[in-house]
């Protein structure tokens, strides 16, 4: 009895080492993937700032305050500026934003509340398609198509445009490519709101389009509004297609919408041969200045949705 | 009357809701038409497994009395190819992928002289004449010189009438994507096995290991989500300042190289195969870790043994959805990898996953469309059978 008992103990002693062996060792890819993001900010930051210093670049370094403020985006040798790259951002991805927010957020509300189910399963399926083609076939799209488009819509105005490449394509490429994100967040959202507040509206008289407009986007707000986030998120950062349609413009702010722009990923992406030197390491700082601003705006967006959720 | 009223706006709403809903629907078959449009005509054997460049070849044939042999032409010749009885060699007019005109070579036949050529770069070794190539230039006996631009008619009566042929240059088709193809699978095959196991082992901690309530955990998790919101373009600067280095340091690679484009790629995809296979074991009732349990086992032996079985078709869905990121991932590759289109494809080295290849002879001074829109055509495919596929197995799953 008393040698089984032992026996015992030392199987479930022996058992509890394994599962602690186990654990450890799951610990390591774990905390590997989770290091990922300090990788990234790290190393991006190491090589952003590089450009800056005179101890890495000598004479040839860049001057810092300039940089930030100056809108040329490169005088030979080494005077660089990225003031108006951020604004043109800023710009474009607004005006994708303004464009595809009304879009998504009726779409959403056509396939979660306006159609029999089979016909709301393809729409879906159509946004998630649409959502599953690469940036790269939207770029080919937004040369071949895309731009075609900007160039008649600029000719009916007397406006010229290098071909098409101009700021207007690049916020039309951008509205379709964040379409669907939103699109299917909304969807998300709309489909959470309670039956009971809906069927109440309607009870109290109110027709369907008034309930939709007024009590159930009113109450999916919040998620449409983490939908918008997202995809404000994924226009700041998109690169191949923008870089595509956007012309890389060597001054600005530009503000006319038929004019070549200049967005950090363009600015990050267009031109690259070396992979050494300043030109390349400059990228970087571009780079880091993306996260940064992606970053704010994230945190900006997220405070404006606390006090939307806030009045309601 | 009222009533009615508030009905027709009712109506007129619901009327534009339906049309603003259509235009995804429009865009995607807009940019369906456009790609089928432009490169269908393209999409043949020949282009997946050509050379993306042309090799020049300049052949001399040194009898150059004639053969007397005469050769008949095949049957099914159509009316705009002629040939040479002579040389047995079939000629035929035809526009190339950018729309210039060439000759292209239908048929040589194999007794044909023209099969045997003397390579003029490297005496030793024969080039043939063959179909498929394009006929640049033809020096015949006497010294006289038939271009391409000459036509394939009056190329074929010189030919027949020289008394011997001395030069002959020729080169072969390129423009294929054999390359970025190979590259792309090589790519596929790297990424998931870099990423595989940590994706899936960190799955696995977080759901089934990782005390509850725990500080680090949550900055882990935090820390991981976080992954998902960092634009590709970034990934490739990660790439190009970390991995480039580490591959580099560790193999005889210079720069890019495709070890470290699928390291970046691993980390891009890590995040996906992280939430789809936490979901899955999400899906897996407490029940089967009780029995398991209950019967004796640790509980490692019942996460791997029982646990992770039935979080396959989880895990198969996270692979999918990879597989159709990595071949449409671009911004992060031009950085990790490289740019320029490789025929020969070493791990170590730069080549171009399909998408670059499209970024490529996109961003030159003449876009190439035909080209770019037959790799979308290919693109497209995988993706959409890739992602349709999700689909199924996740209805497979809930039902």
């Amino acid at each position: 009895m008393r040698t089984n008992a032992l026996q015992n103990q030392k199987i479930k002693k022996r058992n509890k080492l394994i599962d602690q062996v186990t654990q450890t060792g799951l610990l390591v890819p774990s905390i590997l993937s989770a290091s990922f993001v300090i990788l990234i900010i790290v190393f991006i930051t190491q090589r952003g700032i590089s450009p800056f210093l005179p101890s890495v670049y000598g004479d040839m370094s860049v001057d810092f305050l300039r940089f930030i403020s100056s809108n040329t985006w490169f005088i030979h040798p080494n005077i660089y500026g990225i003031f108006f790259v951020i604004v043109n951002t800023l710009y474009v991805v607004l005006l994708a934003a303004v464009l595809a927010v009304p879009i998504s957020v009726f779409t959403a509300l056509f396939i979660a509340k306006m159609t029999p189910k089979p016909i709301s399963h393809f729409f879906q399926t159509v946004i998630e398609l649409l959502a599953a083609i690469p940036s790269i076939i939207f770029g080919v799209f937004g040369l071949g198509i895309i731009t075609n488009i900007v160039k008649n819509i600029a000719s009916i105005f007397n406006m010229q445009t290098a071909g098409g490449i101009s700021a207007l394509s690049t916020i039309l490429v951008l509205a379709i490519m964040i379409m669907p994100t939103i699109t299917l967040l909304s969807i998300t959202a709309i489909n959470a709101v309670q039956k009971d507040i809906e069927n109440n509206s309607l009870a109290l008289g109110a027709t369907k389009m008034q309930t939709m407009f007024k009590i159930t986007l009113v109450s999916a707000k919040s998620g449409i509004f983490a939908g918008i986030i997202l995809g404000i998120g994924r226009a700041l950062g998109e690169a191949t297609a923008v870089s595509m349609v956007a012309g890389n413009a060597g001054t600005g702010p530009d503000f006319n919408i038929f004019n070549t722009t200049r967005t950090l990923t363009s600015t990050m992406l267009l031109g690259l041969k070396e992979t050494t030197g300043l030109d390349y390491d400059i990228r970087f700082s571009v780079g880091m200045i993306l996260i940064i601003l992606i970053i704010v705006t994230n945190l900006l967006l997220n405070v404006a949705k606390k006090n939307i959720g806030r009045f309601s | 009357m009222k009533k009615s009223k508030r009905f027709i706006v009712d109506r007129f709403y619901q009327f534009l809701i339906t049309l603003i809903s259509l235009i995804g629907l429009v865009v995607l078959i807009a940019v369906f038409l456009f790609v089928i449009n432009k490169g269908s005509h393209l999409l043949s054997w020949n282009l997946l497994t050509g050379d993306y460049f042309a090799n020049v070849y300049n052949g001399a044939y040194n009898d150059e009395t004639v053969t007397g042999s005469t050769f008949t032409a095949p049957a099914k010749l159509d009316e705009e190819t002629y040939f040479s009885t002579r040389w047995g060699l079939a000629l035929k007019d035809d526009l190339d992928k950018e729309g210039h005109h060439y000759i292209l070579v239908v048929y040589v036949d194999k007794d044909s002289p023209l099969a045997s050529l003397t390579d003029k770069g490297d005496e030793t070794s024969t080039v043939a004449l063959a179909n498929g190539q394009s006929l640049i230039k033809v020096i015949t006996a006497d010294n006289s010189i038939i271009l391409s631009s000459q036509g394939a008619e009056s190329a074929i009566e010189k030919m027949e009438e020289a008394t011997g042929i001395k030069d002959i240059v020729f080169s072969t088709a390129g423009k294929g994507i054999r390359g970025s193809l190979i590259t792309t699978l090589y790519l596929i095959v790297l990424t998931l096995i870099l990423a595989l196991p940590i994706g899936i082992f960190t799955a696995v901690y977080l759901h089934e290991f990782a005390p509850k309530n725990n500080k680090i955990v949550e900055i882990i998790r935090r820390l991981i989500e976080m992954l998902t919101g960092v634009p590709s373009i970034i990934f490739g600067l990660l790439g190009a300042a970390v991995f480039i280095p580490i591959v580099s340091s560790v193999t005889q690679a210079t720069g890019g190289n495709l070890l470290s484009g699928s390291l970046t790629l691993a980390v891009i995809i890590l995040p996906v195969i992280i939430s789809s296979t936490e979901e899955a074991l999400k899906t897996i009732p407490d029940e089967y870790r009780h029995a398991s349990l209950a019967l004796g086992a640790t509980r490692s032996q019942t996460t791997f043994k029982v646990i992770l079985k039935s979080a396959i078709p989880g895990i198969l869905s996270a692979v999918l959805i990879s597989i159709g990121r990595i071949i449409g991932e671009s911004a992060a590759l031009i950085y990790a990898v490289g740019t320029a289109i490789k025929d020969e494809i070493i791990i170590t080295e730069r080549s171009t996953s399909l998408a670059v290849h499209i970024w490529s002879i996109m961003s030159g001074e003449v876009p190439n469309f035909e080209l770019a829109s037959a790799i979308s055509i290919i693109i497209l495919i995988v993706v959409l059978v890739m992602n349709l596929s999700v689909k199924l197995i996740v209805r497979k799953i809930s039902y």
